[in-house]
C-alpha cells in the first residue's frame, strides 16, 4: 500500500513539476499583481537615460500590435512581468519583477521565457536546443535593451559583445589572414545564427561550403573537374576565422598540400631552407607554392583542367 | 518510504499544480494605461557629421578592407535620421563612411506593425597588394599580351627585356550589394517576406599558370555578378510556428577564360598562348520548410527543418587548347547537376526542473547528378594527355548531437553531451567513409552570486576507412591523411570563469587546450595540438570612467611527415605558430562635455618551420607579423545638437614571409613572378568631424 502510493505521489510530483515548468514558460499574468498605470507607474522612477533609450527601439512601438506598447501592450510589465507589488515595495527587491541580466534575482530560464513569449517567430531558430542555451546563456547576456541601438545587432560593436565569451575568436581577429570583422565589413552573424540552427557550429546556412558560397559564389561549382575536399569541406583546407597564413589557409603551400598529395614524382618532394633565396630558389615552396602551376584548385570548367592547372 | 513521505511528496505536487494556476489568472485592463509619460518619437530628426581625415603612409595593407590605402585626404561623412508620424508611418535612414569606398547605408520606410521596406548598399573594398609589377599589358581585359620586344627564354634570367618592361599592377577588388528586402506584417500570427540582393564584384586578383613546368603569375580580372531572391512566409502561434521560403542565386562572371602570352621558349612550336578558365556562371536553388512545435509537457520543444536544392552549372566550354586545330569538346557544357538536401529534427525538454535535456538529428546530403564525360585533354596547352573520365563526387553526412545539464545544486550544475558525426563518399572516392564520435562533460560551479567558472573535458576518436588505392591519382601514396580524412584521438579540456569582484571591476577568462594524436597516420599530417588563454578586464572606478584590458595567447602546432621515394629516408615539417595580443584603454567624461578616448593594442605573432630529415633538423627563417595600434579621440559636446570630434591613431603593421620576401619576378628561374611584398604599413591618421543634430532631442539624452 505505501508503495502505491508512493508511487501516486511520484506522478503527481513529476506532473507538478512539469506544469511548473511550463508555467515558467508563460507569462506571469495575474491581473491583480500589475501596477495601476503601466508604463507611467515604472517611468516614475525609471526615467534616467540609461532607461529612456528604450523609446528609440523597435520595443516602443505604439502603432505595433505585436510590440509590448502597441495596442493593449502590457508596456513595461510585458517584459518585466507584473509590477504591483514592485511598486507597493517602493522597489526593493524581491518584489517579482523580472530583473533582466541579474540570474541571481531572476533565473536565466525565466528571463528568456519572457523573451521567447514573442520571439518564436523565427521557426528556423532552435534555441532550445542550441548551445548558447545549453551554456546556460539569458538573452540579455548578449542584448542591451534599454538603449537606442542594441550593440549585438550592429556590426562595428557586435564582435565585442561575441569575443566577450569567445576570446580565441579575439585573437583571430589580429592575424594576417582574416575576414573584414575588425574593420566592421562582416559581423559574426554573417556566418553564424546564434539563436540556433540546424547547420554545425550554428552556421547560417545549412554546412560550412553552403554558407562560404553565398558570397563566394565562384566557387560554388559543380565544375567540370572538381577537386573532392573542396566540394565536401571549405574548412578542409582554410580556417575562416584567421590564420597566419595566406588566404586563411590552416597550413602554408606546399606543406597543407602533401598531407594529401604525395607519392612519386614532384609532390612527394622534401623543401627545405635551402630551396629560398639565397640559396636555389624553388618553384614548389617560393611565392604560391603548388599554387604555381595548379592555380584552380577551387575546381576548373577548362576541357583540359584535369590537373587543376587550367 | 513512510506514508508520512509520501504525504510529502504529494503536497509538493500539488503545490506545482497551484503555480500553475495561480499564474493563469486574467490579464489586465490596459485601457486605462494611457502611457503619457512615454516619449514616443514623432516628428523628424536627423544627425549629419562631416569632416575629413589625413591618412599619412596609407597604402594597400593598411586600406586591405577599409579602402583608405592613399596617403591623402578623405572626406568622412556620415548621416542619419528619421521621420515618423503618429499613425505609425516612418522613413528612416543611415549612411556611413560616405567618402570611403568601404561606404554602406540604408533607407527602411514603411508602417508600424504593417510592413516595412529596406533598401541597402554596402561597398567592400579588398586591397591586396600594391608591390606586383608585371611585363604584361591589357590588364582588366581576358587578354594579357606581352611588349612586342619581349625577348622569350627557357627561364627568367634569360628574358632580357624583363627589367625594362615591368610595370606596377594594382591588385585587389571592390564588392558592391544592393539589397532590397520586404516585409509585409499580414496578421498577428502571418509575416510575409521578399528580398532581392544584386551584388558586383569587380577588379584584378592574383592568378597563375603554367607551360608544363615553367610558370607565371598573372593578374587575373574580375567581373562577377550574383543575383539572389528569398522569399517566404512564416507562421507563429503559440505552440508552434513553420516558416516556408525559397531562395535563388544566379552567379555571373562576365569574362569566361584568361588567354596569356607564353613569355618562355614554348616547349612545343605553337605553344604560344595559354588559357585559363575562369569560374563559370552557376545557379543554386533551394526550398526549405521549418518549424517549431512546443509540446504540452516538460517544456518541451520540437524543432524540424528541411531543405532541397539544386547546384546548376551548364556554362560552355572553351577550347581544349590554344594549339591550332582544336575544338570544344563534345557535349560542349556539363550540364552539372548536383542536389543538396537537408533534414534536421531536434528536441529540448526539461523533465525535472533542474534537467534540461536535448538532442538532434541532421542529415546533409550531396547527391552529384553529373553525368561523367570522357574528356581528351592537352596538358598546359602544350601537348596532348589523353581521354580521362571526369570523376563525380557525392557525400552523405549523418549528425548526431546531444545532451543533458543537471543542477545538482544552486552552486553546481553537470553537464554531459557527445556527437557522432558520420560520413559516406560515394564509390570511386579514396575513402568509403569516415566517422567522428566526441564526448564531454563539464562542471559549472557558482560558488558566489558573482562568480561563475565552467571546466569542460572530452575526448574524441576518428576512424576511417581503408584507402581505396585504385581511387588515387598515379604514383600517390595510400598512407596519407589530412586534418578532416586521417584517423585521429583527440582529448581537449577548457576553463572559463567570470568574477564580478566588485560592481565596478570584472574578470573574465578563458583556457583551451587540445591534443590531436594522428596515430594511425603514416604520411600526412600525424599529429597537432592547440593552446590558448585568455582573459579580459574591465573596470569603472567612477561613473564617468572605464577602463578595459585584455591579454590572449594561442599557439598551434602541426607534424606532418613525408616520403619522398624508396631510397631516401622519410622526412617531417614541425610548424608552430604562436599569437598574442594585448589590450589596453579607457573612457573618460569630463564635465559632461568631453569624453577622451584612449586605446593601444599590441599583437605579435611568429611562425616556427621546421623540416627535418634523418634526424637532422633544417630550421626556416621565422614568419612573424606584428600589429601596434593606438587611438586617441577627443568628442566635445558644446551643446545637445553640436558636437566636435578629434581623433588620432597610429597603426604600425609588419611581417616577414620567406615565400615572399625577396622574391622578384626573376629571383626564380621557372616562375615570372609578380614579386609581391610581405605585408608592411606605418599610417598615421588625423581626423576632424563635426557633428549636428536637427530635429527633436533623444529621449533621455543628458545635457551638458
Amino acid at each position: 500500500m505505501i508503495w502505491r502510493y508512493s508511487l501516486a505521489a511520484a506522478l503527481v510530483l513529476l506532473a507538478g513539476g512539469a506544469a511548473s515548468a511550463r508555467a515558467a514558460d508563460a507569462p506571469p499574468a495575474a491581473s491583480s499583481a500589475y501596477s495601476a498605470n503601466g508604463a507611467d507607474t515604472c517611468l516614475v522612477c525609471h526615467n534616467g537615460p540609461d532607461i529612456m533609450g528604450l523609446f528609440r527601439t523597435k520595443h516602443a512601438r505604439p502603432n505595433d500590435p505585436r510590440g509590448p506598447f502597441g495596442h493593449d501592450g502590457l508596456q513595461c510589465e510585458a517584459c518585466h512581468g507584473p509590477g504591483g507589488a514592485h511598486v507597493k515595495a517602493r522597489g526593493r527587491q524581491p518584489s517579482g519583477i523580472i530583473d533582466f541580466g541579474h540570474p541571481e534575482v531572476t533565473s536565466v530560464e525565466q528571463q528568456n521565457a519572457m523573451c521567447l513569449g514573442c520571439h518564436r517567430t523565427n521557426a528556423a531558430h532552435d534555441w532550445d536546443s542550441n548551445a548558447h542555451a545549453a551554456a546556460g546563456l539569458a538573452c540579455a547576456s548578449c542584448h542591451t535593451m534599454h538603449v537606442a541601438t542594441d550593440p549585438v545587432r550592429t556590426a562595428d560593436t557586435q564582435i565585442e559583445v561575441c569575443t566577450h565569451c569567445h576570446q580565441a575568436q579575439h585573437t583571430d581577429l589580429f592575424k594576417l589572414s582574416h575576414h573584414p570583422l575588425r574593420e566592421g565589413k562582416m559581423a559574426c552573424t554573417s556566418c553564424h545564427e546564434p539563436h540556433g540552427s540546424s547547420a554545425p557550429a550554428l552556421l547560417v546556412h545549412n554546412t560550412v561550403n553552403e554558407t562560404c558560397t553565398a558570397c563566394h559564389a565562384e566557387f560554388r561549382g559543380p565544375f567540370l573537374w572538381e577537386h573532392q575536399p573542396v566540394t565536401e569541406d571549405c574548412s578542409n583546407c582554410h580556417d575562416p576565422h584567421g590564420s597566419a597564413q595566406p588566404a586563411l589557409l590552416k597550413v602554408r603551400t606546399p606543406f597543407l598540400c602533401q598531407m594529401c598529395h604525395e607519392g612519386a614524382g614532384h609532390p612527394s618532394v622534401f623543401n627545405t631552407p635551402q630551396a629560398l633565396p639565397g640559396g636555389v630558389p624553388s618553384s614548389l615552396l617560393l611565392t604560391g607554392g603548388c599554387i604555381n602551376c595548379h592555380s584552380q584548385v577551387h575546381g576548373s570548367n577548362h576541357p583540359s583542367g584535369r590537373a587543376l592547372m587550367r | 518510504m513512510s506514508a508520512r513521505h509520501s504525504y510529502a511528496w504529494l503536497a509538493l505536487g500539488l503545490a506545482g499544480f497551484a503555480r500553475t494556476a495561480a499564474s493563469a489568472d486574467a490579464l489586465p485592463d490596459t485601457s486605462a494605461w494611457k502611457c503619457e509619460q512615454c516619449p514616443f518619437f514623432q516628428g523628424y530628426e536627423a544627425n549629419a557629421t562631416a569632416g575629413a581625415f589625413y591618412a599619412r603612409g596609407a597604402n594597400d595593407s593598411y586600406g586591405r578592407y577599409t579602402g583608405i590605402n592613399r596617403s591623402t585626404v578623405y572626406p568622412d561623412v556620415d548621416a542619419s535620421g528619421q521621420y515618423r508620424r503618429a499613425d505609425g508611418l516612418y522613413v528612416s535612414y543611415d549612411l556611413e563612411r560616405l567618402g570611403l569606398a568601404s561606404r554602406e547605408g540604408f533607407i527602411a520606410a514603411g508602417e508600424e506593425g504593417r510592413y516595412d521596406l529596406r533598401l541597402s548598399y554596402d561597398g567592400q573594398p579588398t586591397r591586396l597588394y600594391d608591390t606586383g609589377v608585371t611585363p604584361f599589358q591589357g590588364i582588366g581585359t581576358s587578354t594579357l599580351g606581352l611588349p612586342s620586344n619581349w625577348v622569350s627564354a627557357g627561364s627568367t634570367a634569360g628574358m632580357t627585356q624583363l627589367k625594362a618592361s615591368l610595370a606596377p599592377v594594382e591588385l585587389g577588388y571592390d564588392r558592391r550589394t544592393v539589397a532590397l528586402l520586404g516585409r509585409l506584417l499580414v496578421s498577428s500570427a502571418w509575416t510575409v517576406f521578399a528580398g532581392f540582393q544584386h551584388q558586383e564584384k569587380d577588379g584584378t586578383d592574383v592568378s597563375s599558370a603554367s607551360f608544363l613546368t615553367q610558370a607565371l603569375q598573372l593578374p587575373q580580372p574580375i567581373n562577377y555578378v550574383t543575383n539572389s531572391v528569398d522569399a517566404g512566409a512564416t507562421w507563429a502561434g503559440r505552440w508552434a510556428s513553420v516558416r516556408l521560403s525559397y531562395s535563388g542565386s544566379w552567379f555571373e562572371d562576365d569574362t569566361d577564360a584568361l588567354t596569356f602570352a607564353n613569355p618562355y621558349l614554348p616547349f612545343v612550336p605553337g605553344a604560344t598562348l595559354g588559357r585559363l578558365a575562369l569560374p563559370p556562371g552557376n545557379g543554386s536553388q533551394q526550398i526549405a520548410a521549418a518549424g517549431t512545435l512546443r509540446l504540452p509537457w516538460w517544456a518541451t520543444t520540437l524543432t524540424f527543418n528541411g531543405s532541397f536544392g539544386r547546384l546548376l552549372q551548364n556554362a560552355a566550354f572553351l577550347p581544349v587548347s590554344t594549339l591550332a586545330g582544336s575544338t570544344v569538346p563534345t557535349p560542349g557544357s556539363l550540364d552539372g547537376d548536383v542536389h543538396l538536401s537537408h533534414y534536421a529534427v531536434s528536441i529540448a525538454s526539461r523533465p525535472l526542473p533542474r534537467l534540461s535535456v536535448r538532442g538532434s538529428a541532421a542529415y546533409d546530403g550531396r547527391d552529384d547528378g553529373t553525368s561523367p564525360l570522357a574528356i581528351a585533354y592537352v596538358v598546359t596547352d602544350t601537348f596532348p594527355g589523353g581521354t580521362v573520365l571526369t570523376p563525380r563526387y557525392s557525400e552523405d553526412r549523418v549528425r548526431l548531437d546531444g545532451g543533458a545539464d543537471y543542477e545538482l545544486a544552486r552552486w553546481v550544475r553537470l553537464g554531459v553531451g557527445g556527437e557522432l558525426s558520420e560520413q559516406h563518399y560515394s564509390p570511386g572516392q579514396v575513402l568509403t567513409w569516415s566517422q567522428d564520435a566526441e564526448s564531454w562533460g563539464r562542471a559549472t560551479l557558482i560558488p558566489l552570486d558573482s562568480l561563475s567558472l565552467t571546466l569542460k573535458g572530452g575526448d574524441g576518436l576518428r576512424k576511417t576507412s581503408n584507402f581505396n588505392a585504385a581511387a588515387l591519382p598515379p604514383g600517390e601514396n595510400p598512407l596519407l591523411g589530412a586534418f578532416n580524412y586521417a584517423p585521429r584521438d583527440r582529448v581537449f579540456y577548457s576553463l572559463t570563469g567570470s568574477w564580478s569582484v566588485t560592481p565596478t571591476l570584472t574578470l573574465s577568462l578563458e583556457g583551451f587546450a587540445a591534443n590531436d594524436d594522428y596515430r594511425l597516420s603514416q604520411l600526412g599530417l600525424s599529429g597537432s595540438h592547440e593552446r590558448r588563454g585568455s582573459t579580459a578586464l574591465t573596470w569603472q572606478p567612477r561613473d564617468n570612467l572605464s577602463l578595459h584590458a585584455d591579454l590572449g595567447y594561442q599557439r598551434i602546432y602541426t607534424l606532418q611527415h613525408g616520403y619522398a621515394g624508396a631510397a631516401l629516408a622519410p622526412w617531417q615539417v614541425a610548424n608552430a605558430e604562436r599569437f598574442w595580443n594585448a589590450e589596453v584603454g579607457g573612457e573618460w567624461v569630463v564635465r559632461e562635455r568631453w569624453t577622451l578616448n584612449v586605446d593601444y593594442l599590441h599583437a605579435p605573432s611568429y611562425t616556427d618551420t621546421s623540416a627535418s630529415e634523418g634526424g637532422l633538423a633544417q630550421p626556416f627563417p621565422q614568419d612573424w607579423t606584428r600589429l601596434d595600434t593606438l587611438r586617441f579621440e577627443v568628442t566635445y559636446r558644446r551643446s545637445a545638437a553640436l558636437q566636435f570630434h578629434l581623433r588620432y591613431s597610429y597603426e604600425n603593421f609588419n611581417s616577414y614571409d620567406w615565400a615572399l620576401a625577396g622574391v622578384g619576378p626573376a629571383t626564380l628561374s621557372d616562375v615570372l613572378a609578380l614579386g609581391l611584398e610581405p605585408y608592411h604599413h606605418s599610417v598615421n591618421l588625423f581626423g576632424l568631424t563635426v557633428s549636428y543634430r536637427f530635429g527633436a532631442r533623444p529621449a533621455g539624452a543628458a545635457s551638458p
